[in-house]
């Protein structure tokens, strides 16, 4: 009791009494009661508040120590936010981006002197014309823009100047740090930040919404060296243009898609229609010869010739107002591989008679030269084919005219006869590394190796020679069509190609390079075939890459070698012709 | 005793106030430091994002061709120029521990023929952008 006196708020002249009355009774004990009840009430629901305050300190600073959220509020962004996604190559290299940059503006109220600002202006920014900025500042606008999408140096130049009234919005840019490089691939987009073009257009909505980059299978590298030797075939042999591209033939990834002229997608404003059209994909052309590779595929696939066969070809065949005739004309029979050797006309027309009308079309349908192609670029042209396939289509389609496909089609259908005969979509995207991409098998795995045995033929000592690239094995097939140009076939305007497999034994990579409208020069002896003008691009390509795509040189000579791309139904006339 | 328990209570409130206020400031301070720090970082972030747009525009074939053309007395490395490891030749030693017949003779060449190898290996590997 004594304990509780001491209670150092109790008023000092006050004391209680001697004690308590002994008894309560009656309404005081009752009301005592109620007070008491509520007493405790209060009490308890106090300590239960104050309970609940502790037990929330305890668990904050006991057990919530590492709580993100607090962090998560103050962290910045993982990266810069732009409103387009990056497109790089297979390696990773930037081929577009956004830039944020800033735009130069002015409040001409804020500018104490016009003619001074706009002359210091002018020194740092030396493509502005000082009168029409003097012309701006003096103006009595609040609101002026200068110059649009500076660069960093540019903008540290102004700032140096130290000008009050001159300010800086930040601005995004598309930009493309390869240029030129891989115009037809990349596109470009416009001010508004919609692809107009390339995969900037058919990837659109993926690059807007999603700020992972698209990953290409375009090898910058790759697509540098065949534009280089495209445009070192077009200036040799004074061509007005070319296209060419890499394929890997066994998964039909697009490593390199060149068509020349080109543009700059930084200005596609400067752009002509001329140089925007992809003739890669876009564009279809009578391939010429180079279709003898489907045709000869046709005839060993369907069985109606073996690489024993042969075909008269002494005579050339007149069939309506058509003549067709051999240009490497040997006059007389020729084996299969003898006519794919030769590039014989009449051989392949022959043949193509053999097969009929029916397989012919067949084939081709399953090669997918028929239809326009699903690819991931927008600009793609459809296939032209004749609406009534008649004997003479037939004919002058076993040595590609007749039949218009985009060399896209082309590279694809050929990476299917030499890969083991399986079609595989083409695609600008890249693959997941380790996964075997799904294809269709289109013809015999025996076809194919018979397929590439007579493209190493081609090129070993037929049309294709100058395509030889030493240790790689290059296989492939010329082609040199005459264009059409109101209504009948030019003799002058040639499309002259070459597609290319190596190493033929194991083929990774084909290589196809078309000159159009090549002119023969001194070097070439005025010729602009397709053996002249397109190959020795094709083995300058090979002999570059290779190295960087770790294929390992072989000696062409070794028995292995010889033995396994051993054609093995060569008649004795044959054999001595092809030795002379 | 009274005194006793008021001063120490006013002690308890003057203390805990003074902690409350240092506290408090210290935070502010750390939060201003975030702020930079986090400024600085997205200011980097921005700066890396346009360096590496001119690290590929530096970094264009075409310039790197010229360059190397103008610099460097070197070429795309030749099909001759690339060989295998197992088809080296064997060392001397090994040669003739292998076979007492034979002595040094057929691995001759390969004494001088092999550092030659290595320094076209390096070659070609700064070669290889061309």
């Amino acid at each position: 009791m004594k304990e509780r006196d001491d209670n150092p708020c109790r008023p000092r002249h006050f004391k209680p009494g001697p004690c308590a009355p002994a008894a309560l009774d009656g309404p005081v004990k009752a009301s005592l009661e109620t007070s008491h009840t509520r007493l405790v009430i209060a009490g308890a629901l106090f300590c239960l508040a104050f309970a609940v305050i502790g037990a929330r300190l305890v668990e904050v600073a006991g057990f919530k120590a590492g709580d993100t959220r607090v962090a998560h509020w103050h962290s910045v962004e993982q990266q810069p936010q732009v409103s387009r996604a990056d497109i790089v190559d297979r390696n990773g290299v930037l081929l577009a981006t956004n830039l944020i940059s800033p735009s130069l503006y002015a409040n001409p109220k804020q500018i104490q002197d016009a003619r001074s600002t706009a002359h210091a202006l002018a020194g740092v920014l030396p493509d502005l014309s000082e009168s029409e900025v003097a012309a701006k500042l003096a103006s009595d606008k609040g609101f002026v823009w200068i110059k649009r999408q500076l660069t960093p140096r540019q903008e540290f130049e102004v700032n140096r100047l130290g000008i009050p009234g001159l300010q800086f919005e930040r601005e995004e840019r598309r930009i493309y740090p390869k240029g030129n490089l891989a115009a037809h691939v990349v596109g470009y987009a416009g001010i508004d930040n919609k692809g107009l073009a390339g995969i900037e257009r058919s990837f659109d909505e993926r690059l807007r919404d999603r700020k992972q980059p698209v990953a290409l299978s375009l090898d910058v590298r790759l697509q540098y060296i065949l534009r280089d030797e495209i445009s070192r075939q077009i200036t040799d042999f004074n061509a007005i243009g070319g296209m060419g591209l890499i394929m890997d033939v066994n998964t039909g990834e697009v490593l390199a898609l060149v068509s020349l002229p080109d543009f700059d997608p930084n200005n596609p404003g400067t752009a002509t229609p001329e140089t925007i059209f992809d003739r890669v994909t876009l564009g279809t052309y009578e391939m010429g010869s180079t279709f003898k590779i489907f045709n000869t595929a046709m005839a060993l696939d369907t069985h109606t010739a073996t690489m024993a066969s042969s075909y008269d070809a002494t005579n050339p065949i007149h069939i309506g107002r058509f003549t067709i005739h051999d240009d490497h004309a040997q006059r007389r029979w020729l084996t299969v591989p003898e006519i794919f050797e030769y590039s014989s006309n009449i051989g392949s027309a022959k043949m193509a008679l053999d097969a009929g009308i029916d397989r012919q079309k067949d084939f081709l349908g399953r090669l997918g030269l028929l239809k326009a192609p699903s690819f991931e670029l927008p600009e793609i042209g459809a296939p032209l084919v004749p609406a009534q396939w008649h004997t003479v289509n037939s004919m002058t389609i076993a040595f590609g005219h007749g039949i218009s496909v985009s060399p896209l089609q082309m590279a694809t259908a050929v990476s299917a006869v030499v890969n083991g005969g399986v079609l595989h979509r083409a695609t600008m995207i890249k693959e997941p590394a380790g996964e075997a991409p799904m294809g269709q098998q289109v013809m015999s795995a025996r076809t194919s190796e018979e397929m590439r045995k007579l493209l190493r033929l081609v090129v070993e000592r037929g049309t294709g020679k100058l395509a030889a690239a030493p240790g790689y094995l290059v296989g492939g097939k010329t082609g040199t069509a005459e264009k059409v140009a109101a209504g009948h076939y030019e003799r002058k305007g040639l499309l002259s190609s070459f597609i290319g497999v190596f190493p033929i034994t194991e083929p990774r990579y084909l290589v196809m390079i078309s000159i159009d409208e090549p002119h023969g020069n001194k070097q070439s002896f005025g010729f602009a075939t397709g053996g002249w003008a397109a190959a020795p691009g094709v083995s300058r390509v090979v002999q570059r890459m290779a190295p960087l795509m770790g294929i390992q040189p072989v000696d062409e000579d070794s028995p292995e070698i010889r033995r396994s791309l051993m054609v093995d139904s060569f008649s004795p006339s044959g054999r001595n012709v092809a030795a002379n | 005793m009274i005194r006793l328990s008021t001063i120490a209570w006013g002690l308890l409130v003057a203390i805990s106030g003074y902690a409350m206020f240092q506290v408090k400031y210290e935070v502010m301070q750390l939060e201003d430091e975030l702020g930079r720090v986090n400024h600085q970082i997205t200011d980097s972030r921005e700066a890396i994002h346009v360096l590496n747009a001119e690290w590929s525009v530096l970094n264009q074939p075409a310039r790197l061709d010229q360059l190397a053309k103008r610099y460097l007395s070197l070429g795309p490395i030749a099909a001759a120029q690339v060989g295998r490891i197992d088809s080296l030749p064997q060392r001397p030693e090994v040669a003739a521990a292998g076979s007492v017949a034979a002595p040094a003779e057929p691995s001759k060449p390969a004494a001088p023929s092999a550092p030659a190898a290595g320094l076209r290996v390096a070659s070609a590997k700064l070669k290889v952008m061309r």
